[in-house]
């Protein structure tokens, strides 16, 4: 692919376009934090989080496409792998919140607090930091290792390379379950840390793919806008990538609604705050959001054939709701900080939008110089040799 | 080459090459009509039917004397009833899951195991079944349990999962029956075809509908399968969510955990595949079905294993994990109960066999080895009982009050029990066997386009 096509100099622009947005929000966050550092952090810590979901999310979908197969997967591959190269920015961007560990969790500055005392082998910041490593070693050393693999399968087809990147993806999708799940616990769960779910994890592995997904889904209708792509991809990988993404929301709903349903049945003290605090004080407008527009909608919209098939309306729909898991990461996240009231900050929206532009900049730079497809589709070879079918 | 990732080539193939249409629809329906029944039958349906008659013997002396001859106590209210139900409907999930959500997900290596697979569901759910409805105690009233208009003032209650568990596994029961029976109507049109004797033709020709064969019945036919797949689908998650509720809405130690749902569910599927696995290897043994079932089969539910089995070893993680990180010294007595109280046997019993064990599943060797696969399929079985044993016993017999905790052993009318539903497992199967076709021959015919694949070493598109 030569710099001189048109989708070469689209992405330049765009990531132009996002590297400028992000020095901008990064200049704004920098006053922010100069103003209000607390404040800063917890905006932050949503924002960061929310972008660490596409980032790990790419890795637990190649790692499941290379076992599963399945054409859905050969679509998006290499923008999934795109995506996945971001692991070291992310754990650059992970600096901040580690500087601000004793400003942003109670546990790192409260004392005499018996539970908190009771779980102090596991919340305290030393062990957090390491942690912290360990998770970004996994991380960095799974994706460096997945991409490596693919890429040494691509230029040989060999069989023993295949069976190689198959099982390594195996032990990658556990590793990356199990470090995920403590991550989850150590940056999300602990800013409340009395409160506990065994679910969480799952929660949060699930959200990732699901921005993923979104994410994926609204890049290649982007892809297919142009030529040779829009021949290549074809109805039926948006149709597989909108079931798949119909899954996942019906996922991310059972485990969502499950939660709740056994915490309001039992009723314990220990437990109940943590929804009361987001079922009230204008929190939630955000549930109901979440409920009708995270679920009942694109449920609907996606049991409909037509919409599964059409790139733009699914394109659309992908995009509304990686709007949504914003709103999903912000009422899990931000009730924490607000102590059963309700007072938005500037830098909550700024944030993400800084986060996410700083990703996206660097997501389109790591498309660049690489080819778009995958060599490992088969049909694509063949669609390459004959002659062009109308999409 | 194709699809290099789906299918690394040289894998076994999904159906032995060399098969016409007419060789697979002989070879299986020959089991039924014309095959001479192997001696293996009679002794394992004399076995089967043996201990169906066990079974009926301790429900008789449960309905003479009472539930009281069961090993219940007061803090263990639920003991084998309730393990035993949970097994059994976990059993049953892998058949649905293999017909409904791998058809959904266009798995063409499902066709040879779902039939029986659906079958195995059945009979499992009516295993399940008889273990609630005599733990009411008076199963003739039974219905009381369903919201109908009645002058007692009597309302189930709708708080309780118990009364979900009514709804869902009958729900479950109906649809698996539907889903199966129509998937079977084309074969009954076969078996009814090349049936000699009048008996036989009439019998298989009332069940087969009519069925001519037309383009309009292989229409309606495709639509009412594939509607019965989508609503089969969210029912058996449904079911063993509502079986996870029974225990994770109440506050009881080690049962109030947001993991249990898919804990469940995937504890289910695991079990479930290993079931199938354990019936699968000695019939395609006995019947000489090695070309329908072939390794490919076993190695794809040997990965289901293994990925479910990893899903519930997450699970134990957690449940650990929360214990000591809840800080609650209930939950913290709960886990640590578990691995050094009077169960500690059945914990670590539990972790042997359903953490460890799969783990040998990583191993090609492993999965290709079909002994080895049949034994950590049994090993399987007996872990996910012990599982709901650990859940069960260990929980309710140590919980709060430490003045009322007790012990708790099943008598022997609990284990007759048990193993009496083996029984009643075993001759409906044995019957089906016999009687039906036990892969689907219409299903298998769509796949002798793969059976004209050239020699091992060739990919095969799937």
């Amino acid at each position: 692919m030569s710099a001189t096509t048109p989708i070469a100099s689209d992405i330049a622009r765009m990531q132009r376009a996002s590297f400028l947005v992000a020095a901008v929000a990064g200049v704004l966050l920098l006053i922010g934090a100069l103003v209000d550092f607390q404040r800063f952090l917890q905006a932050y810590l949503v924002g960061y989080l929310m972008w660490l979901g596409p980032t790990l999310g790419s890795l637990a979908i190649v790692m499941l496409h290379n076992m599963t197969g399945g054409k859905w997967g050969f679509a998006i591959r290499r923008l999934l792998e795109a995506g996945m190269r971001n692991v070291p920015l992310m754990a650059v961007l992970f600096l901040p919140l580690l500087l601000g560990v004793t400003q942003l969790y109670e546990w790192a500055h409260v004392e005499h607090d018996p539970i908190i005392e009771a779980k102090r082998a596991y919340l305290n910041v030393p062990f957090f930091a390491l942690r912290a490593l360990i998770f970004f070693a996994v991380w960095y050393g799974l994706s460096t290792a997945m991409l490596r693999l693919a890429e040494k399968y691509d230029r040989t087809l060999s069989i023993p390379a295949l069976r190689k990147l198959k099982g390594y993806s195996g032990l990658g999708l556990v590793a990356y379950v199990m470090t995920m799940s403590f991550a989850s616990f150590d940056w999300g769960m602990s800013l409340e840390p009395h409160w506990f779910s065994t679910i969480y994890g799952v929660h949060f592995v699930v959200g990732q793919v699901l921005s993923t997904l979104c994410l994926a889904i609204v890049a290649a209708s982007r892809l297919k806008r142009v030529e040779p792509f829009s021949r290549w991809l074809e109805r039926s990988h948006f149709h597989d990538l909108g079931n798949l993404l119909l899954a996942f929301v019906m996922l991310w709903a059972y485990i969502s609604f499950s939660q709740f349903l056994i915490i309001w049945s039992g009723n314990l003290p220990e437990e109940t705050p943590w929804y009361l605090n987001r079922l009230g004080f204008g929190w939630q407008t955000f549930a109901m959001i979440l409920v009708l527009g995270h679920f009942a909608a694109p449920f609907v919209i996606l049991l409909l054939r037509r919409s599964k098939r059409n790139a733009r309306v699914l394109a659309t729909l992908a995009m509304a709701l990686f709007a949504l898991r914003f709103v999903d990461y912000y009422w899990l996240l931000a009730p924490a900080f607000h102590h059963g009231e309700f007072h938005p900050s500037w830098m909550d929206a700024v944030a993400p939008i800084g986060v996410g532009a700083l990703w996206m900049g660097m997501f389109l730079r790591n498309t660049r110089g690489r080819p778009l497809v995958s060599l490992q589709d088969s049909k694509l070879l063949q669609q390459l040799e004959e002659a062009p079918s109308a999409g | 080459m194709s699809q290099p990732t789906q299918q690394p080539p040289g894998s076994p193939p999904i159906i032995a090459p060399g098969h016409t249409i007419s060789s697979v629809s002989d070879k299986i329906t020959s089991i039924v009509l014309k095959r001479h029944t192997p001696r293996g039958w009679y002794v394992g349906f004399a076995i089967s039917f043996a201990l169906m008659m066990v079974m009926l013997g301790s429900i008789a002396k449960l309905l003479f004397e009472g539930v009281g001859v069961w090993g219940l106590n007061v803090p263990v209210g639920w003991g084998f009833a309730i393990i035993n139900f949970v097994w059994w409907i976990g059993i049953g999930h892998a058949g649905t899951l293999i017909s409904a959500i791998l058809l959904l997900f266009r798995q063409e290596w499902r066709t040879s195991i779902n039939r029986f697979a659906e079958a195995m569901t059945l009979f499992a759910v009516a295993c399940a079944g008889v273990f609630p409805l005599l733990h009411v105690g008076r199963p003739w009233l039974a219905y009381w349990l369903l919201p109908y208009p009645n002058t007692m003032s009597l309302t189930p209650q709708f708080r309780s999962p118990l009364l979900w568990d009514v709804f869902a596994v009958s729900t479950y029961a109906t649809v698996s029956l539907l889903f199966w029976y129509i998937g079977l109507v084309p074969d009954l049109a076969s078996l009814r075809d090349r049936a000699k004797s009048r008996f036989f033709k009439t019998v298989y020709g009332i069940f087969a509908l009519g069925w001519r064969g037309a383009a309009t019945h292989w229409e309606r036919y495709e639509t009412a399968y594939l509607l019965l797949a989508g609503l089969a689908t969210p029912l058996v998650i449904s079911v063993h969510t509502v079986v996870s509720f029974d225990f994770a809405v109440s506050i009881i130690p080690g049962w109030h955990a947001t993991i249990f749902p898919p804990y469940f569910v995937a504890g289910a599927i695991y079990s479930g595949f290993a079931m199938v696995m354990t019936l699968a290897i000695p019939l395609r043994k006995v019947y000489g079905l090695q070309d329908f079932i072939t390794m490919r089969h076993l190695q794809n539910m040997a990965k289901v294993i293994l990925a479910t089995g990893l899903i519930v070893a997450y699970g134990y993680a957690m449940e650990v994990f929360f214990a000591w990180y809840s800080a609650n010294p209930y939950e913290r007595g709960m886990a640590w109960n578990r691995m050094t109280g009077p169960f500690a046997w059945s914990y670590w019993a539990l972790m042997l066999c359903n953490v460890i064990t799969p783990q040998f599943l990583w191993l090609k060797k492993v999965r290709n080895n079909v002994a080895l696969l049949f034994l950590i399929c049994l090993i399987v079985n007996v872990g996910m009982w012990l599982e709901r044993f650990v859940i069960v016993v260990t929980s309710l017999s140590r919980d709060f009050l430490p003045s009322s905790w007790d012990t708790y052993a099943g008598t022997v009318w609990d284990w007759s029990l048990y193993v009496g539903t083996m029984g009643l497992f075993g001759t409906l199967l044995f019957l089906f066997i016999r009687f039906l076709p036990m892969i689907s021959i219409f299903e298998m015919r769509t796949l002798v386009p793969h059976s004209k694949q050239k020699a091992p070493g060739e990919g095969e598109a799937s």
